[in-house]
Protein backbone atom coordinates (compact mmCIF):
# COMPACT_ATOMS: atom_id res chain seq x y z
CA UNK A 1 0.00 0.00 0.00
CA UNK A 2 2.76 2.54 0.95
CA UNK A 3 4.75 1.50 -1.86
CA UNK A 4 1.64 2.00 -4.21
CA UNK A 5 1.05 5.51 -2.36
CA UNK A 6 4.78 6.33 -2.83
CA UNK A 7 5.21 5.06 -6.49
CA UNK A 8 1.76 7.74 -7.40
CA UNK A 9 3.34 10.49 -5.76
CA UNK A 10 6.38 9.76 -7.63
CA UNK A 11 4.77 9.56 -10.53
CA UNK A 12 2.93 12.78 -9.74
CA UNK A 13 6.22 14.62 -9.46
CA UNK A 14 7.50 13.22 -12.47
CA UNK A 15 4.51 14.42 -14.10
CA UNK A 16 4.43 18.00 -12.68
CA UNK A 17 8.22 18.24 -13.39
CA UNK A 18 7.45 17.26 -17.24
CA UNK A 19 4.54 20.16 -17.06
CA UNK A 20 6.88 22.69 -15.42
CA UNK A 21 9.16 22.43 -17.87
CA UNK A 22 7.01 22.44 -20.78
CA UNK A 23 5.23 25.60 -19.13
CA UNK A 24 8.79 27.12 -18.83
CA UNK A 25 9.36 26.94 -22.76
CA UNK A 26 6.15 28.26 -23.75
CA UNK A 27 6.51 31.12 -21.12
CA UNK A 28 10.26 31.56 -23.18
CA UNK A 29 9.03 31.38 -26.47
CA UNK A 30 6.16 33.86 -26.36
CA UNK A 31 8.08 36.41 -24.21
CA UNK A 32 10.73 35.97 -27.06
CA UNK A 33 8.52 36.33 -29.45
CA UNK A 34 6.47 39.54 -27.58
CA UNK A 35 9.76 40.99 -27.63
CA UNK A 36 10.48 40.37 -31.13
CA UNK A 37 7.59 42.29 -31.99
CA UNK A 38 7.56 45.33 -29.86
CA UNK A 39 11.02 45.65 -31.74
CA UNK A 40 9.39 45.20 -35.21
CA UNK A 41 6.40 47.75 -34.43
CA UNK A 42 9.11 50.34 -33.14
CA UNK A 43 8.80 52.55 -36.12
CA UNK A 44 10.94 54.91 -34.40
CA UNK A 45 14.10 52.99 -35.40
CA UNK A 46 15.72 52.56 -38.99
CA UNK A 47 15.43 48.83 -40.55
CA UNK A 48 19.01 48.08 -39.82
CA UNK A 49 18.80 49.16 -36.21
CA UNK A 50 15.43 47.01 -36.23
CA UNK A 51 17.65 44.15 -37.61
CA UNK A 52 20.24 44.56 -35.26
CA UNK A 53 17.85 44.69 -32.29
CA UNK A 54 15.92 41.71 -32.98
CA UNK A 55 18.96 39.95 -33.66
CA UNK A 56 20.07 40.38 -30.29
CA UNK A 57 16.35 39.56 -29.10
CA UNK A 58 16.58 36.26 -30.62
CA UNK A 59 20.18 35.18 -30.16
CA UNK A 60 20.12 33.47 -26.59
CA UNK A 61 17.13 31.09 -27.78
CA UNK A 62 19.06 30.19 -30.98
CA UNK A 63 21.47 27.73 -31.07
CA UNK A 64 22.83 29.23 -34.58
CA UNK A 65 26.37 27.01 -34.17
CA UNK A 66 24.38 23.53 -33.74
CA UNK A 67 22.09 24.47 -36.35
CA UNK A 68 25.68 25.24 -38.47
CA UNK A 69 26.78 21.63 -37.91
CA UNK A 70 24.01 19.91 -38.52
CA UNK A 71 23.20 21.99 -41.80
CA UNK A 72 26.58 19.77 -43.68
CA UNK A 73 25.22 16.39 -42.20
CA UNK A 74 27.72 13.64 -42.26
CA UNK A 75 30.03 16.33 -43.97
CA UNK A 76 30.82 18.23 -41.22
CA UNK A 77 32.97 15.48 -39.63
CA UNK A 78 35.22 15.47 -42.62
CA UNK A 79 35.65 19.55 -42.68
CA UNK A 80 39.39 20.46 -41.47
CA UNK A 81 39.57 22.51 -38.39
CA UNK A 82 39.98 25.70 -39.81
CA UNK A 83 36.95 25.45 -42.13
CA UNK A 84 34.76 24.13 -39.50
CA UNK A 85 35.58 27.66 -37.80
CA UNK A 86 34.76 29.30 -40.55
CA UNK A 87 31.88 27.72 -41.87
CA UNK A 88 30.25 28.28 -38.30
CA UNK A 89 30.91 31.80 -38.37
CA UNK A 90 29.22 32.51 -42.33
CA UNK A 91 26.47 29.78 -41.27
CA UNK A 92 25.57 31.98 -37.85
CA UNK A 93 25.77 35.39 -39.83
CA UNK A 94 23.84 34.59 -42.65
CA UNK A 95 21.26 33.01 -40.21
CA UNK A 96 21.16 36.07 -38.54
CA UNK A 97 20.89 38.16 -41.15
CA UNK A 98 18.24 36.24 -42.93
CA UNK A 99 16.20 35.78 -39.70
CA UNK A 100 16.17 39.38 -38.48
CA UNK A 101 15.09 40.65 -41.93
CA UNK A 102 12.26 37.29 -42.41
CA UNK A 103 11.03 38.74 -39.00
CA UNK A 104 10.81 42.29 -39.66
CA UNK A 105 8.28 41.64 -42.20
CA UNK A 106 5.59 40.11 -39.52
CA UNK A 107 3.64 42.93 -38.72
CA UNK A 108 -0.31 42.62 -37.59
CA UNK A 109 0.55 39.00 -36.66
CA UNK A 110 -0.16 36.84 -33.46
CA UNK A 111 1.10 33.93 -32.00
CA UNK A 112 -1.05 31.00 -30.52
CA UNK A 113 0.44 27.88 -28.78
CA UNK A 114 -1.33 25.09 -30.12
CA UNK A 115 0.86 22.00 -28.40
CA UNK A 116 3.86 21.61 -26.77
CA UNK A 117 5.54 18.03 -26.73
CA UNK A 118 8.24 16.59 -25.20
CA UNK A 119 9.33 13.74 -27.43
CA UNK A 120 12.68 13.34 -25.35
CA UNK A 121 14.15 14.68 -21.90
CA UNK A 122 15.81 16.95 -23.30
CA UNK A 123 13.63 17.67 -26.66
CA UNK A 124 10.81 20.05 -26.63
CA UNK A 125 7.97 20.35 -29.75
CA UNK A 126 6.60 24.04 -29.24
CA UNK A 127 3.71 24.60 -32.46
CA UNK A 128 2.46 27.79 -32.71
CA UNK A 129 -0.05 29.55 -35.17
CA UNK A 130 1.35 32.72 -36.59
CA UNK A 131 -2.18 34.30 -37.08
CA UNK A 132 -3.17 37.30 -38.98
CA UNK A 133 -6.10 38.86 -40.49
CA UNK A 134 -6.16 37.11 -43.69
CA UNK A 135 -3.88 33.81 -43.22
CA UNK A 136 -3.09 31.32 -40.42
CA UNK A 137 0.61 30.01 -40.52
CA UNK A 138 1.66 26.37 -38.88
CA UNK A 139 5.57 27.67 -37.11
CA UNK A 140 7.06 24.78 -34.96
CA UNK A 141 10.47 25.32 -32.71
CA UNK A 142 12.35 22.68 -32.10
CA UNK A 143 13.66 22.97 -28.61
CA UNK A 144 16.83 21.06 -27.13
CA UNK A 145 18.78 21.38 -24.07
CA UNK A 146 22.82 21.08 -23.52
CA UNK A 147 23.31 19.44 -20.34
CA UNK A 148 25.74 22.38 -19.64
CA UNK A 149 23.84 26.10 -18.95
CA UNK A 150 25.74 28.22 -21.41
CA UNK A 151 25.81 31.46 -19.42
CA UNK A 152 24.69 33.69 -22.38
CA UNK A 153 21.79 31.45 -23.32
CA UNK A 154 18.63 30.59 -22.79
CA UNK A 155 18.33 26.89 -20.94
CA UNK A 156 16.68 25.63 -23.66
CA UNK A 157 18.18 26.40 -27.52
CA UNK A 158 16.12 26.20 -30.67
CA UNK A 159 17.86 24.41 -33.24
CA UNK A 160 15.19 24.31 -35.68
CA UNK A 161 12.13 25.92 -36.98
CA UNK A 162 9.32 24.12 -39.41
CA UNK A 163 7.09 26.61 -41.12
CA UNK A 164 4.33 25.46 -42.83
CA UNK A 165 5.59 21.85 -42.66
CA UNK A 166 9.45 22.68 -43.77
CA UNK A 167 12.21 22.62 -41.68
CA UNK A 168 14.32 25.17 -42.31
CA UNK A 169 17.32 23.07 -41.42
CA UNK A 170 16.19 20.24 -43.71
CA UNK A 171 15.97 22.77 -46.30
CA UNK A 172 19.88 24.35 -45.86
CA UNK A 173 20.87 20.56 -45.20
CA UNK A 174 19.34 19.26 -48.62
CA UNK A 175 21.02 22.43 -50.70
CA UNK A 176 23.99 22.68 -49.24
CA UNK A 177 24.43 19.06 -50.15
CA UNK A 178 23.30 18.67 -53.47
CA UNK A 179 25.98 21.87 -53.91
CA UNK A 180 28.80 19.78 -52.58
CA UNK A 181 28.08 16.97 -55.18
CA UNK A 182 29.93 18.88 -57.66
CA UNK A 183 31.97 21.80 -55.66
CA UNK A 184 33.93 21.86 -52.77
CA UNK A 185 33.21 23.40 -49.22
CA UNK A 186 35.65 26.45 -50.27
CA UNK A 187 33.05 27.28 -53.10
CA UNK A 188 30.24 27.07 -50.82
CA UNK A 189 31.76 28.98 -48.41
CA UNK A 190 32.28 31.74 -50.58
CA UNK A 191 28.92 31.18 -52.31
CA UNK A 192 27.49 32.00 -48.90
CA UNK A 193 29.61 35.43 -48.75
CA UNK A 194 28.17 36.60 -52.28
CA UNK A 195 24.86 35.31 -51.76
CA UNK A 196 23.19 38.81 -50.85
CA UNK B 1 -5.08 22.13 -56.00
CA UNK B 2 -5.88 25.27 -57.00
CA UNK B 3 -4.70 26.67 -53.63
CA UNK B 4 -1.48 24.94 -54.68
CA UNK B 5 -1.39 26.36 -58.19
CA UNK B 6 -1.88 30.09 -56.46
CA UNK B 7 0.67 29.45 -53.56
CA UNK B 8 3.25 28.32 -56.32
CA UNK B 9 5.41 30.77 -56.64
CA UNK B 10 5.86 31.53 -52.86
CA UNK B 11 7.90 28.84 -52.27
CA UNK B 12 5.29 26.99 -49.63
CA UNK B 13 4.23 24.39 -52.16
CA UNK B 14 5.26 20.85 -52.07
CA UNK B 15 4.94 17.01 -52.34
CA UNK B 16 5.77 14.38 -50.44
CA UNK B 17 8.24 12.20 -52.41
CA UNK B 18 9.51 8.76 -53.01
CA UNK B 19 12.92 9.06 -51.95
CA UNK B 20 16.13 7.34 -50.38
CA UNK B 21 18.24 9.33 -47.00
CA UNK B 22 20.76 11.38 -48.15
CA UNK B 23 24.03 10.20 -46.46
CA UNK B 24 22.72 8.13 -44.29
CA UNK B 25 24.03 4.24 -44.75
CA UNK B 26 21.77 1.56 -44.55
CA UNK B 27 21.31 0.73 -41.11
CA UNK B 28 21.27 3.34 -39.72
CA UNK B 29 18.10 3.96 -41.94
CA UNK B 30 16.21 1.07 -40.54
CA UNK B 31 16.72 2.35 -37.13
CA UNK B 32 15.08 6.01 -38.28
CA UNK B 33 12.43 4.22 -40.04
CA UNK B 34 11.27 2.43 -36.99
CA UNK B 35 12.03 4.70 -34.38
CA UNK B 36 11.51 7.80 -35.11
CA UNK B 37 11.22 9.32 -31.42
CA UNK B 38 13.50 7.04 -29.86
CA UNK B 39 15.94 7.61 -27.10
CA UNK B 40 19.42 7.14 -28.05
CA UNK B 41 21.11 4.22 -26.42
CA UNK B 42 24.41 7.00 -25.88
CA UNK B 43 22.76 9.39 -24.05
CA UNK B 44 26.05 9.13 -21.81
CA UNK B 45 28.40 9.96 -24.49
CA UNK B 46 25.61 12.48 -26.33
CA UNK B 47 26.30 14.38 -22.93
CA UNK B 48 29.49 14.45 -22.72
CA UNK B 49 30.44 15.41 -25.79
CA UNK B 50 27.92 18.13 -25.48
CA UNK B 51 29.68 19.31 -22.67
CA UNK B 52 33.54 19.11 -24.28
CA UNK B 53 32.12 21.50 -26.86
CA UNK B 54 30.56 24.25 -24.75
CA UNK B 55 33.40 23.88 -22.37
CA UNK B 56 36.44 23.63 -24.54
CA UNK B 57 37.13 26.74 -26.61
CA UNK B 58 39.99 25.30 -28.45
CA UNK B 59 39.27 22.10 -28.91
CA UNK B 60 35.81 23.00 -29.75
CA UNK B 61 35.12 20.75 -32.24
CA UNK B 62 36.73 17.39 -30.80
CA UNK B 63 34.73 14.49 -29.86
CA UNK B 64 31.31 15.30 -30.76
CA UNK B 65 30.54 12.83 -33.22
CA UNK B 66 28.13 10.70 -31.06
CA UNK B 67 26.51 14.14 -29.97
CA UNK B 68 25.87 14.94 -33.66
CA UNK B 69 24.89 12.06 -34.27
CA UNK B 70 21.44 12.27 -31.83
CA UNK B 71 20.41 14.54 -34.03
CA UNK B 72 21.29 13.28 -37.67
CA UNK B 73 18.43 10.37 -37.32
CA UNK B 74 15.41 13.45 -36.91
CA UNK B 75 17.95 15.25 -39.34
CA UNK B 76 17.73 13.34 -42.76
CA UNK B 77 16.48 14.68 -45.38
CA UNK B 78 15.09 12.57 -47.68
CA UNK B 79 16.74 12.80 -51.31
CA UNK B 80 13.83 14.02 -53.73
CA UNK B 81 13.44 11.99 -56.95
CA UNK B 82 14.55 14.00 -59.83
CA UNK B 83 15.38 12.66 -63.07
CA UNK B 84 14.36 15.60 -64.51
CA UNK B 85 16.73 17.76 -62.79
CA UNK B 86 18.70 19.66 -66.02
CA UNK B 87 14.85 21.00 -67.22
CA UNK B 88 14.11 21.52 -63.83
CA UNK B 89 16.50 23.71 -62.72
CA UNK B 90 16.12 26.06 -66.26
CA UNK B 91 12.61 25.88 -65.76
CA UNK B 92 12.88 27.67 -62.12
CA UNK B 93 14.91 30.32 -63.47
CA UNK B 94 12.57 30.82 -65.96
CA UNK B 95 9.94 31.04 -63.97
CA UNK B 96 11.70 32.77 -61.46
CA UNK B 97 12.74 35.48 -63.77
CA UNK B 98 9.31 35.85 -64.74
CA UNK B 99 7.88 35.98 -61.32
CA UNK B 100 9.94 39.06 -60.63
CA UNK B 101 10.14 41.11 -63.18
CA UNK B 102 6.37 40.79 -64.29
CA UNK B 103 4.09 38.50 -61.47
CA UNK B 104 5.54 40.84 -59.03
CA UNK B 105 5.49 44.33 -60.67
CA UNK B 106 1.77 43.81 -61.35
CA UNK B 107 1.00 42.72 -58.29
CA UNK B 108 2.35 45.41 -56.81
CA UNK B 109 0.28 47.89 -58.98
CA UNK B 110 -2.60 46.01 -58.20
CA UNK B 111 -1.51 46.67 -54.83
CA UNK B 112 -1.43 50.17 -54.86
CA UNK B 113 -4.90 50.68 -56.62
CA UNK B 114 -6.98 48.39 -54.97
CA UNK B 115 -7.27 48.12 -50.61
CA UNK B 116 -6.55 45.62 -48.28
CA UNK B 117 -10.14 45.01 -47.19
CA UNK B 118 -11.11 44.45 -50.92
CA UNK B 119 -7.91 42.28 -51.60
CA UNK B 120 -8.92 40.19 -48.84
CA UNK B 121 -12.41 39.81 -50.42
CA UNK B 122 -11.47 38.66 -53.86
CA UNK B 123 -9.37 36.11 -51.96
CA UNK B 124 -12.20 35.17 -49.54
CA UNK B 125 -14.04 34.66 -52.93
CA UNK B 126 -11.70 32.08 -54.81
CA UNK B 127 -11.63 30.22 -51.86
CA UNK B 128 -14.67 29.88 -51.45
CA UNK B 129 -15.17 29.00 -55.19
CA UNK B 130 -12.68 26.22 -54.60
CA UNK B 131 -14.68 24.68 -51.99
CA UNK B 132 -15.72 22.01 -54.20
CA UNK B 133 -11.99 20.46 -54.61
CA UNK B 134 -11.79 20.62 -51.04
CA UNK B 135 -15.11 18.84 -50.03
CA UNK B 136 -15.08 16.04 -52.82
CA UNK B 137 -11.21 15.19 -51.97
CA UNK B 138 -12.29 15.28 -48.00
CA UNK B 139 -14.92 13.08 -48.66
CA UNK B 140 -12.23 10.74 -50.72
CA UNK B 141 -10.21 10.21 -47.94
CA UNK B 142 -13.19 9.35 -45.53
CA UNK B 143 -12.55 12.63 -44.00
CA UNK B 144 -16.48 13.45 -43.85
CA UNK B 145 -16.13 15.50 -40.52
CA UNK B 146 -14.20 18.17 -42.69
CA UNK B 147 -16.39 17.60 -45.60
CA UNK B 148 -19.54 18.49 -43.06
CA UNK B 149 -17.19 21.50 -42.15
CA UNK B 150 -16.03 22.52 -45.46
CA UNK B 151 -19.95 22.12 -46.69
CA UNK B 152 -21.27 24.50 -43.12
CA UNK B 153 -18.19 27.20 -44.07
CA UNK B 154 -19.80 27.45 -47.98
CA UNK B 155 -23.03 27.81 -46.99
CA UNK B 156 -22.52 30.49 -44.79
CA UNK B 157 -19.84 32.16 -46.41
CA UNK B 158 -22.00 32.17 -49.62
CA UNK B 159 -24.89 33.20 -48.11
CA UNK B 160 -23.89 35.47 -45.04
CA UNK B 161 -20.81 35.94 -46.31
CA UNK B 162 -22.19 37.54 -49.31
CA UNK B 163 -20.98 35.08 -52.29
CA UNK B 164 -17.55 33.94 -50.14
CA UNK B 165 -16.18 37.63 -50.24
CA UNK B 166 -16.53 37.57 -46.43
CA UNK B 167 -15.63 34.57 -44.08
CA UNK B 168 -18.64 34.82 -41.08
CA UNK B 169 -18.12 30.86 -41.29
CA UNK B 170 -14.74 31.27 -39.29
CA UNK B 171 -15.29 34.71 -37.49
CA UNK B 172 -18.86 33.89 -36.43
CA UNK B 173 -18.95 30.23 -36.29
CA UNK B 174 -15.30 28.62 -35.73
CA UNK B 175 -15.56 26.55 -39.07
CA UNK B 176 -12.24 25.86 -40.21
CA UNK B 177 -11.02 25.57 -43.80
CA UNK B 178 -9.50 21.66 -44.54
CA UNK B 179 -7.42 22.14 -47.39
CA UNK B 180 -7.07 18.86 -49.54
CA UNK B 181 -6.88 18.50 -53.75
CA UNK B 182 -6.74 15.47 -55.76
CA UNK B 183 -3.01 15.01 -54.98
CA UNK B 184 -2.98 14.51 -51.49
CA UNK B 185 -6.19 12.24 -51.84
CA UNK B 186 -3.74 10.06 -54.11
CA UNK B 187 -0.84 10.81 -51.45
CA UNK B 188 -2.74 9.43 -48.79
CA UNK B 189 -3.93 6.33 -50.53
CA UNK B 190 0.28 5.72 -50.87
CA UNK B 191 0.71 6.76 -54.04
CA UNK B 192 4.04 8.55 -54.44
CA UNK B 193 5.25 11.45 -55.66
CA UNK B 194 7.18 10.36 -58.53
CA UNK B 195 9.54 12.34 -60.53
CA UNK B 196 9.60 15.99 -59.42
CA UNK B 197 8.54 18.77 -62.42
CA UNK B 198 8.43 22.56 -62.84
CA UNK B 199 5.75 23.46 -64.67
CA UNK B 200 5.90 26.66 -66.48
CA UNK B 201 3.83 29.62 -64.78
CA UNK B 202 2.82 27.00 -61.98
CA UNK B 203 6.28 26.18 -60.53
CA UNK B 204 7.34 23.28 -58.24
CA UNK B 205 4.96 19.88 -58.82
CA UNK B 206 5.71 16.68 -59.44
CA UNK B 207 3.92 13.69 -61.61
CA UNK B 208 1.24 12.67 -59.30
CA UNK B 209 0.57 16.44 -58.44
CA UNK B 210 0.59 17.20 -61.87
CA UNK B 211 -1.82 14.37 -63.17
CA UNK B 212 -4.22 15.27 -60.05
CA UNK B 213 -4.94 18.65 -62.08
CA UNK B 214 -7.21 16.93 -64.37
CA UNK B 215 -9.37 14.95 -62.09
CA UNK B 216 -9.66 18.35 -60.29
CA UNK B 217 -10.58 20.81 -62.86
CA UNK B 218 -13.55 18.65 -63.05
CA UNK B 219 -15.09 20.27 -59.73
CA UNK B 220 -12.97 23.40 -60.20
CA UNK B 221 -15.71 26.00 -61.46
CA UNK B 222 -12.73 28.30 -62.99
CA UNK B 223 -11.91 25.61 -64.74
CA UNK B 224 -12.50 24.78 -68.38
CA UNK B 225 -15.14 21.71 -68.43
CA UNK B 226 -13.44 17.94 -68.83
CA UNK B 227 -16.94 16.89 -70.42
CA UNK B 228 -20.00 18.76 -72.39
CA UNK B 229 -21.92 17.41 -69.84
CA UNK B 230 -20.96 20.07 -67.03
CA UNK B 231 -20.40 22.96 -69.17
CA UNK B 232 -23.15 24.74 -67.16
CA UNK B 233 -21.18 24.53 -64.02
CA UNK B 234 -17.83 25.79 -65.33
CA UNK B 235 -17.27 29.77 -65.60
CA UNK B 236 -14.93 29.77 -68.24
CA UNK B 237 -16.12 28.96 -71.71
CA UNK B 238 -12.18 28.42 -73.02
CA UNK B 239 -8.77 28.07 -71.84
CA UNK B 240 -8.39 31.61 -72.45
CA UNK B 241 -10.63 32.79 -69.99
CA UNK B 242 -9.74 30.03 -67.54
CA UNK B 243 -6.55 31.72 -67.51
CA UNK B 244 -7.33 35.03 -67.23
CA UNK B 245 -9.75 34.31 -64.13
CA UNK B 246 -6.67 32.37 -62.77
CA UNK B 247 -4.57 34.89 -63.12
CA UNK B 248 -6.57 37.65 -61.04
CA UNK B 249 -6.77 35.14 -58.06
CA UNK B 250 -3.52 34.48 -58.54
CA UNK B 251 -1.74 38.47 -58.84
CA UNK B 252 -4.66 39.21 -55.85
CA UNK B 253 -2.84 36.65 -53.93
CA UNK B 254 0.52 37.79 -54.14
CA UNK B 255 -0.53 41.51 -53.93
CA UNK B 256 -1.30 40.19 -50.25
CA UNK B 257 2.23 38.65 -50.01
CA UNK B 258 4.54 41.08 -51.66
CA UNK B 259 8.03 40.60 -51.22
CA UNK B 260 7.97 37.09 -49.70
CA UNK B 261 9.19 34.76 -52.21
CA UNK B 262 12.38 37.32 -52.92
CA UNK B 263 12.70 36.75 -49.43
CA UNK B 264 12.93 33.39 -48.86
CA UNK B 265 14.99 32.95 -52.48
CA UNK B 266 17.28 36.04 -52.04
CA UNK B 267 19.89 34.38 -49.59
CA UNK B 268 19.47 30.90 -51.36
CA UNK B 269 22.55 29.12 -51.92
CA UNK B 270 20.92 26.97 -54.41
CA UNK B 271 17.53 28.40 -55.12
CA UNK B 272 16.40 25.42 -57.16
CA UNK B 273 16.69 22.68 -54.57
CA UNK B 274 15.22 25.24 -51.83
CA UNK B 275 12.57 25.33 -53.74
CA UNK B 276 12.09 21.68 -54.90
CA UNK B 277 12.50 20.49 -51.33
CA UNK B 278 10.64 23.06 -49.65
CA UNK B 279 7.35 21.89 -52.36
CA UNK B 280 8.16 18.30 -51.59
CA UNK B 281 8.63 18.88 -47.79
CA UNK B 282 5.43 20.76 -47.72
CA UNK B 283 3.32 18.16 -49.80
CA UNK B 284 4.59 14.99 -47.52
CA UNK B 285 3.08 17.54 -44.44
CA UNK B 286 -0.30 18.30 -46.17
CA UNK B 287 -0.63 14.25 -46.81
CA UNK B 288 -0.03 13.12 -43.16
CA UNK B 289 -2.64 15.69 -42.38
Amino acid sequence: MIKNLVLVFMLLIGVNGFADEKEDVKKQLLSKIDAVIEVVQDKSLSKDQRNSKIVDVVTPTFDFKLMAKLSLGKKWKRLTKTDKGRFVKLYVERMKRSYSEKLDTYTDQKVEVTSVKQPKKNRMVVATNLISSSDKMDVVYKFWKPRKHIPTKDRWLVYDVEILGVSILKADKAQFSEFLKTKSIKDLMDTMINVK
Amino acid sequence: MRNVLILIFSLFIFVGCSSKDVNTPKENKQVIEQNSGKITENEEAVELASEEDELVGEDEFASEDEFLDEFEEEMTVEEVYDPLSGYNRAMTTFNDFLFRNVVTPVAKGYKSVVPKPAREGVKNFFHNLMYPIRGVNNLLQGKFANTAEETGRFVINSTIGIFGLFDPAKSLFGLEAHEEDFGQTLGYYGVGAGPHIVLPFFGPSNLRDMFSMYPDSYVDPTSVSPIESLDNYHIPDNYVESIAIKAVDRINYVSLHVGEYELLTDDAVDKYTLLRDAYEQRRKKLIEE
